[in-house]
């Protein structure tokens, strides 16, 4: 069932992700995989070495910036935060989004064809 | 983004690299950790964290690839990798780099000297503005001729009456005798009017320019002289300011040292103002002065040359005796240098860009033969990933390392060329004109040699990305029919530079030619065992024309006494080097105004010219010591002179009137054959007037001719001797053997044809070569096919001939594009030949075999090797 419920995600759908995740706490790579699949119901079974290419690129534009910190385990780790401007394109991605996600949905409503 | 980002990067690369490692392996580790709590073995946890995690190597070179310039350092992998593989294949290198080094030298070499001439601003504040004004004399008159000097009233009317130039400036070349300082000697001096230096924003290095009352009739005794002239004769010293110098017996004081370099106009030693007198001021009719002007800011040329128009209009109008059929045209000073040697400069540039373009093709054929041995790798590269774009840049980065590595030999190599260009046509540019290497030449090198290696690279790597990759990979060597296509490219390649090379070898043997013809042209005279020497006469110590007359009368006796003398002669300007043209009154012409009467060259001699430069005399008389300032004047007429003149009547004892003369018309006495007075490739007859110096009322300088037995060159010191003799102070200018004249006249010719005959020589050793390299390729491809035919019976015999077949069908069909090629591109130089035509089939028939037997020999090793094909090792070779 796992298998078939897969989906690819569309281009941006992770980055956005992982900014609403740590706008509500900064967290570690592992964790923040574990949260993601956790939240999702485990509908979204992302590879969890996809995130660390993601996060390179969120690093890189300063979306996002991190730190080495403890974990709640005792690990060494790197603790992602999200910058202002993180917020900011969060925002913006996320209301494009619902715009988008409305569109789909009313294309998709049954009924009237 | 951010700068800082971008620098990151570079300065940190390493520690982002290892955070991420380090990040990862965390994750990993916290992962197994969870899985062990919830009961599975370590191993298990192990293997399953790795399976969730995806591919563990792709995920760190894809979080790395967010912090790469994925351009640069593609490119610098690229550079690193050529760089290998080129020092690898050192033959292949050395072959390549040294091929591209010669063409792009070549073309560094003729580009320094359009740089030097057309783009290095002259050494002048703000050179744009600068202009010279010429008249453009009336055609009937001066048939031909676009540019003419101008007079002194016509100069001021123009200075006094233009409103689109700041300063306008008179120029006049004078000669002096410099004397009291050593050996007497000619000095190159210009008599300019007071603003010269100001209106070319030149400021002396010493001292001053002149002021406005040095200009003035009577004054003017005063000097700047040359930075150079100031070594030579003060050492540099810094008290000149003030000295003296004896120019033509009257004193010049010093008051200015010119900047070092500055010889304007052409190769100047020293300046004096001018200071006309009334009388100097009101000449219109004799044209003698070479005007510069500096335009005014807000005015452009066509805003200049509507305003000359219009003054000249008006001045036309005004004196029409001396000004009707009188313009005026405005050229860009740093312009001027370029027409003259412009044409050939532009042949000359299409020489080496054939050359280089036959380099390119040299080059693009090597890589294309070395890329076809490495197709498997090419092949392996696509079968992991690499892009179109990727092969293509391989290649290309490889190609543009061979030519940026040729472009800095070519600099080395155009080093030397450059010096000996600047060595051979140095003495005749002026000192503002230097050929050399500077920024502009650099930055031509650079970007001909980086689109060299672009345009060799760019085949080579097309037919490489077309490679079937299925079959590269099975075929170990690369034996396959998939060759053939490469075999094609490479066989238009060779035709290719077949062709360039014949249309380079017609233009340098058309430019052959015209020097032989040149050379054995009838100038009308015999140029062999004649000495002429050009003597410096003071104008103070030989004011009037008695006395100056009997100073060469004098020299003349001197001479004539010197043992291996049969005669000497005087005249004011040898055959080929041009000289006055007059205006003239011909008897049976219509009375008309000077400015609407014909010009024609007029030369001074005295009795026995004829006989020293054997001249025939075709009908009357030959000049005696008779026609003397006491005898009536006459005059000797050229052969088409008369046919001009008086085509159906006898010229002898007809009258001809020189204009700029006072007194009588002169009597025709005799008619002698033409000469070519304007330089040996002026085909048309000139028709000259010759006019005894014992009957001339005006001081002229004239020159020594002398006729001898002996080599003429033995003759120099006891002639100098014989002169020094009658006056001690008089210096020898210049003593140079009538063939030097002639050689002289056609040196830009002979430049011309050694340089296009090195280039296409050139362009004849690169394509031989290319041959050369294509069939020893073929038959190393077509070894196991020959091996097959050796087996089948064939005889050597036939494997020769199968080898130089297939080279000759190649240069063929280079010859025959290149024919055709040459017949429309020689028109172009139709300018720069003498005495054929620019289709000359001769040298067409001529040079296609020429070029047909090299590619024979070039066809000859390989097809010999292929004749020693083992058909045994030949079939065991797969």
């Amino acid at each position: 069932m796992k298998k078939s419920e897969q989906r690819d995600l569309f281009p941006g759908a992770l980055e956005m992700m992982i900014l609403r995740t740590l706008k509500r706490q900064p967290l570690h790579g592992y964790a923040l995989v574990q949260h993601i699949k956790r939240t999702s119901n485990d509908l979204l079974q992302i590879e969890e070495g996809s995130l660390y290419p993601a996060l390179q690129r969120l690093l890189k534009d300063d979306l996002v910036k991190a730190e080495w910190g403890i974990s709640s385990t005792n690990r060494r780790v790197r603790i992602y935060k999200l910058t202002a401007a993180g917020s900011k394109h969060l925002e913006r991605e996320v209301s494009s989004f619902e715009r988008m996600l409305d569109g789909i949905t009313r294309v998709l409503a049954p009924g009237e064809l | 983004m951010k700068i800082t980002n971008w620098l990151k990067p570079l300065s940190s690369r390493r520690r982002l690299y290892n955070d991420l490692s380090n990040e990862i392996q965390a994750h990993l580790e916290e992962k197994i950790e969870e899985l062990v709590a919830s009961g599975m073995s370590r191993k298990e946890a192990a293997a399953a964290a790795r399976r969730e995690f995806g591919n563990l190597t792709l995920t760190e070179e894809d979080s790395r690839a967010v912090w790469r310039w994925p351009g640069v350092e593609d490119m610098i992998e690229d550079i690193r990798y050529g760089l290998r593989v080129l020092r690898k294949s050192p033959g292949f290198t050395a072959v390549a780099v040294l091929t591209l080094a010669l063409g792009i030298g070549a073309n560094t070499a003729i580009f320094s000297v359009v740089n030097a001439l057309l783009f290095r601003p002259l050494p002048f504040r703000d050179p744009a503005r600068l202009v010279v004004v010429w008249h453009t004399p009336p055609q009937k008159s001066f048939p031909g001729v676009s540019k003419f000097v101008v007079s002194p009233a016509n100069y001021l009317d123009w200075r006094n009456q233009n409103h689109v130039f700041e300063q306008m400036s008179a120029v006049a070349f004078r000669n002096f005798n410099l004397t009291g300082m050593g050996q007497p000697e000619s000095v190159e001096g210009r008599g300019v009017s007071a603003d010269f230096f100001s209106t070319l924003g030149v400021q002396p290095v010493l001292g001053r320019g002149f002021l406005e009352e040095e200009d003035q009739p009577g004054r003017g005794k005063v000097a700047v002289i040359s930075h150079e002239f100031w070594q030579t004769h003060f050492a540099g010293s810094k008290d000149v300011l003030g000295k003296q110098i004896k120019l033509d017996d009257k004193s010049y004081e010093v008051v200015g040292v010119a900047p070092a370099k500055f010889d304007f106009p052409f190769q100047a030693k020293l300046w004096v103002p001018m200071a006309w007198t009334e009388k100097d001021r009101a000449v219109r009719g004799n044209h003698g002065y070479i005007v510069i002007a500096r335009l005014k800011p807000e005015t452009d040329m066509k805003k200049a040359q509507s305003e000359m128009d219009t003054i000249s209009a008006r001045l036309a109008q005004q004196y029409p005796a001396d000004d009707a059929g009188w313009g005026a045209v405005v050229l860009r000073l740093n312009q001027q240098m370029f027409h003259e040697v412009g044409p050939a400069l532009f042949v000359l540039f299409g020489a080496v860009g054939f050359v280089l373009l036959i380099a390119c093709t040299n080059v693009a054929n090597l890589t294309l033969a070395k890329a076809l041995g490495r197709r498997k790798e090419i092949a392996v590269r696509t079968a992991l990933g690499a892009g179109r774009g990727r092969i293509l840049s391989l290649v290309l980065t490889e190609t543009i390392l061979i030519s940026v590595a040729g472009g800095a030999m070519a600099l080395l190599l155009a080093h030397f060329v450059i010096q000996a260009i600047a060595e051979f046509i140095g003495p005749q540019l002026p000192f503002t004109v230097q050929i050399g290497l500077d920024g502009w030449v650099l930055g031509f090198t650079l970007a001909i040699s980086i689109l060299t290696g672009l345009i060799a690279g760019l085949a080579p790597s097309w037919h490489l990305t077309k490679t079937n990759l299925n079959e590269s990979l099975k075929q170990g060597l690369g034996k396959t029919d998939a060759d053939s296509s490469g075999g094609r490219a490479r066989s238009v390649f060779v035709a290719a530079e077949v062709a360039l090379s014949l249309v380079l070898l017609v233009g340098a043997g058309l430019m052959i030619r015209t020097l032989y013809l040149l050379r054995n042209a009838d100038s009308g005279m015999d140029a062999r065992n004649v000495l002429t020497v050009t003597l410096g006469i003071s104008k103070e110590k030989y004011a009037t024309v008695t006395q100056q007359n009997g100073f060469f009368n004098h020299v003349l006796e001197q001479v004539r006494a010197l043992p291996g003398v049969e005669f000497a002669t005087a005249v004011d300007n040898l055959p080929l080097q041009g000289g006055s043209i007059q205006p003239v009154a011909v008897e049976g012409q219509p009375v008309v105004a000077m400015a609407d009467q014909p010009e024609v060259p007029v030369r001074l001699i005295t009795p026995g010219y004829l006989r020293v430069m054997r001249i025939p005399l075709k009908q009357g008389r030959d000049f005696t010591e008779a026609d003397n300032a006491n005898a009536s004047p006459v005059i000797l007429v050229s052969e088409s002179f008369a046919k001009r003149f008086w085509p159906n009547e006898n010229p002898i004892g007809k009258h001809v009137k020189l204009t700029f003369l006072p007194g009588d018309a002169s009597e025709v006495v005799g008619v002698v054959g033409d000469v070519r007075l304007n330089g040996l490739s002026v085909t048309e007859p000139v028709q000259a007037v010759y006019h005894a110096m014992a009957q001339n009322p005006q001081t002229t300088f004239m020159r020594l001719a002398l006729r001898t037995g002996l080599p003429p060159t033995s003759l120099i010191s006891a002639v100098t001797e014989a002169i020094h003799r009658v006056d001690a102070d008089e210096p020898v200018v210049g003593v140079r053997t009538m063939e030097a004249v002639v050689d002289l006249s056609i040196a830009q010719n002979r430049l011309n044809m050694i340089l296009l005959s090195a280039f296409a020589g050139l362009a004849l050793l690169l394509a031989s070569i290319g041959i050369y390299g294509m069939q020893s390729y073929a038959v190393r491809q077509r070894t196991r096919e020959v091996g097959i035919r050796v087996a089948m019976g064939a005889q050597p015999a036939e494997v020769f001939r199968l080898i130089i077949a297939q080279g000759l069908r190649l240069a063929t069909t280079g010859i025959v594009i290149g024919l055709a090629a040459s017949f429309g591109l020689t028109r172009l130089m139709a300018s720069q030949l003498y005495g054929l035509s620019a289709t000359d089939p001769w040298t067409f028939i001529g040079v296609s075999l020429v070029l047909l037997m090299v590619a024979l020999a070039a066809c000859f090793i390989p097809a010999r090797r292929a004749t020693r094909i083992d058909p045994v090792v030949a079939l065991r070779y797969e």
